[in-house]
């Protein structure tokens, strides 16, 4: 396995339309930090193994850096370990599965308060299927 | 005496005309009206009682006041009359009793006494009695001081019972009101008239002692104390006055406070639910910044199921690769073992020579070794992988925080639950609470507290002044004697008259204990009898009464029954009251209001059965509660002469309606 270096990626991206999505679920305060609202879209893409199409158009600038989302590399890892790369550096296929997920987690706010503990009760019925 | 009928006119809840009549057949002499609590069961009494004497009783026997006794909703709509009248017999005679108060000119609507001028009107066999000697017409029939036995409530029923608490406030002033009933005043005034007779005469005598020579010393300190005992006496007076006014503001503020005891404890209610709101905001708060941590680092929860599984899987191969090394190695062995063999031709393990026939085997074993490890598909590398991933992997599992958040979650749904359900008891609290003052409840509570204080320090004054009063009687008394060494000052008017009233006076005193001795007897025989009569115990010899007018129950021994309930107490009491009753006048009729809350079926089986035998007609006013199904009603069917119900038509107009 090659391990992740981050000359793949400088900075982590999203789509305009989501990148609004991210603002309003922490002006909601549904997460503490916009960054919070990131890492839980990940890790909900690769909970479902979710394969993420390209983050659509247009494309905001980058808007966290490697160090602030993944600082001890663990979503690389799950990325690495959980996902077929296909030879894609693991912080794009990042930025592709938080575009999913926050909007996943945009569709579940509009229902009242995300229910986090339905969230990680269908992450472990996930885990037996995948 | 035998009531016939009862009028009223815009008299307290009874808006326009209300009509009682009372049964007139001696075997039917029992009238019974029902009436749910608030709906004017007392105001039925209280017509009577006004009708007769010109007063009306609230809680605590504190009269009400004139102008409250008029219907609100009809002067609202502009009445301006309310009156009241018995018809009934009495001494052979038809006596009709009317009471008529009527605002005065100019007064739109009453709010004192003041503005209502009231008459009464009677007639004995169709002539018309002079005013002033209506009161001493009823007083022959139905003596005023006898009226609390005859008309009374389930309220003179417990004050009754504070008669068996030795050396009570209450009873103290519950005895007073039985002497008074029972002639002791008469003598007690008297005894007060010889008192004052007695101080002139103390004067001159001390006048006329300090005329002779050699008494001038005793007569001026005789003076002295004579003058220091009208000090504390005029001390007394003034003391007693302030003592019974803020009895009486304590007595108006608990009666205000006992209906408003429902708003201030509706508002203790609402100050704890605000408290407790706040409480709850607190919690969740403090949880809901909890949650928020938790929710920043939740994510790595997500993963983790995927994780392990893929942990699982990466061990397993790990397993399964160190397996096929270890396979590998020992392959390995015996390949170099075989080789070496055939090389030495000595076995390396034993040391033996190859045996020539042995030789071709082992070869071939040789060539199977070397298929095998041509077979094993070692991959180093992967292993090396697998486990610098497990060791990367063991870094990020197990750092999760979703059982910490699922427990949050659900306090603060708790905790939600239980601020929208507070929210609502003080929305609706704070409805309930809409125009009243609470403030002034609580001013008036901290006012009632003041009140009590004063009134405790003046009963202490009261009782200084009358021990120093006491003291002063017993240094006059000495002086007095001094002043009189021999027969020549002994026949000197004053002392002669100090001598005649110092006899009276102890002659007015031994007077009133005799008196009070034979009522004592008398009440307690009555008692005893109607005792006897209602009690369910039929071993029990009677009653005894003691100097304070206290029953207790003898049982089949004569021994005292020190332990009963709270119906026999009852009982007890309403057995003294039958005693007064008939102590005071003669057989008439009696009206009770509510006299049966706390007994139980059988008692009031068996004072249903007394009852219509102990007065020429029985007036019960009662709750649903208090006479209960055909039951009750059976005991009393043959003596009831007519039943009514109190009817509400709004809080302010009651009606009555026949059975």
């Amino acid at each position: 396995m090659s391990m992740y270096t981050s000359e793949d990626l400088n900075k982590f991206s999203l789509s305009e339309r989501v990148h609004a999505k991210l603002k309003r679920l922490q002006e909601e305060e549904h997460f503490p930090e916009m960054r919070d609202a990131y890492r839980f879209g990940i890790a909900l893409g690769l909970s479902r193994g979710i394969v993420p199409p390209e983050i659509g158009s247009p494309k905001s600038a980058g808007i966290y850096s490697i160090s602030q989302i993944d600082p001890d590399q663990s979503i690389a890892l799950a990325i690495n370990l959980l996902m077929d790369t296909e030879n894609l550096p693991p912080y794009r296929w990042a930025e592709r599965l938080a575009e999913w997920g926050i909007e996943e987690l945009s569709r579940e706010s509009e229902k009242g308060q995300i229910d986090f503990s339905k969230l990680l009760a269908e992450a472990k019925e996930n885990a037996k299927d995948i | 005496m035998k009531l016939k009928r009862l009028s009223m006119h815009n008299f307290m809840p009874y808006k326009g005309d209300a009509v009682l009549e009372f049964p007139q057949d001696e075997s039917r002499n029992t009238l019974i009206v029902f009436g749910d609590n608030m709906r004017g069961k007392t105001s039925l009494l209280n017509a009577i009682r006004w009708t007769f004497y010109g007063y009306a009783y609230g809680r605590h026997l504190r009269k009400i006041s004139l102008h409250l006794l008029l219907n609100r909703e009809a002067v609202n709509e502009g009445a301006r009359k309310m009156e009241t009248r018995i018809e009934f017999e009495a001494n052979g005679s038809q006596y009709d009793l009317r009471r008529v108060a009527t605002m005065k000119n100019l007064v739109a609507k009453p709010e004192r006494p003041e503005d209502i001028q009231v008459d009464i009107h009677m007639k004995k066999d169709g002539a018309a009695i002079p005013g002033n000697e209506i009161d001493d017409e009823i007083n022959q029939f139905a003596p005023e001081q006898v009226s609390r036995f005859f008309l009374f409530d389930g309220e003179l029923l417990q004050e009754y019972e504070e008669l068996l608490i030795e050396g009570s406030e209450h009873g103290k002033e519950i005895k007073k009101e039985i002497e008074k009933v029972l002639g002791v005043p008469a003598l007690t005034n008297g005894g007060l008239h010889i008192k004052t007779i007695l101080k002139q005469a103390q004067n001159q005598q001390s006048t006329e002692a300090s005329k002779i020579k050699g008494l001038e010393a005793t007569a001026e300190r005789h003076q002295r104390w004579l003058t220091k005992r009208e000090s504390f006496e005029n001390d007394l007076v003034k003391l007693r006055s302030l003592l019974d006014d803020a009895r009486n503001s304590r007595l108006a503020l608990d009666d205000e406070l006992e209906k408003v005891e429902k708003i201030y404890s509706q508002k203790s209610k609402l100050d704890s639910c605000r408290s407790r709101c706040r409480e709850i905001e607190a919690e969740i708060k403090q949880k809901t910044s909890e949650r928020q941590q938790l929710v920043g680092q939740v994510w790595r929860d997500l993963l983790e199921p995927r994780l392990i599984a893929k942990q699982e899987s990466l061990f397993q191969e790990q397993q399964r690769l160190m397996d096929l090394n270890r396979e590998r190695n020992r392959i390995q062995l015996r390949t170099e073992q075989a080789r070496q063999y055939l090389t030495n031709q000595v076995c390396p393990t034993c040391g033996q020579s190859l045996e020539a026939g042995k030789r071709e085997a082992k070869e071939m074993e040789l060539e199977q070794l070397r298929l095998q490890l041509l077979g094993l598909d070692v991959d180093d590398s992967r292993l090396t992988d697998i486990t610098v991933q497990i060791k990367a992997l063991s870094k990020v599992i197990g750092h999760g925080v979703g059982e910490t958040l699922s427990v949050v979650d659900k306090d603060l749904a708790r905790l939600e639950h239980d601020l929208t359900k507070i929210e609502n008891q003080t929305e609706e609290l704070e409805k309930e609470l809409i125009g009243s003052d609470t403030d002034a409840i609580m001013k008036m509570r901290s006012r009632r507290d003041v009140v009590f204080k004063e009134e405790a320090r003046l009963n202490l004054e009261v009782e200084d002044r009358k021990n120093k009063i006491d003291e002063a009687d017993r240094e006059i008394r000495i002086l007095s004697q001094q002043m009189q060494p021999d027969d020549s000052h002994r026949n000197a008017r004053g002392t002669q008259m100090v001598g005649i009233c110092e006899k009276l006076h102890a002659s007015f005193l031994r007077g009133i204990e005799r008196l009070s001795e034979a009522s004592l007897q008398t009440v307690e025989s009555h008692a005893s009898k109607a005792f006897k009569a209602m009690s369910t115990q039929t071993a029990y010899q009677g009653l005894r009464i003691n100097e304070n007018y206290g029953l207790t129950i003898l049982d089949q021994n004569g021994h005292e029954v020190l332990l009963r309930s709270a119906g026999a107490e009852q009982i007890v009491a309403l057995s003294l009251i039958a005693g007064l009753s008939h102590a005071g006048r003669p057989a008439g009729p009696v009206v009770m209001d509510t006299p049966f809350g706390r007994l139980d079926t059988k008692h009031r089986k068996n004072i249903l059965g007394y009852l219509p035998n102990s007065a020429s007609q029985l007036i019960l006013f009662v709750h649903d509660g208090e006479i209960r199904g055909s039951d009750d009603l059976n005991v009393l069917a043959h003596r009831i002469g007519g039943q009514y119900e109190i009817k509400e038509i709004s809080p302010t107009h009651s009606v009555l309606e026949r059975r």
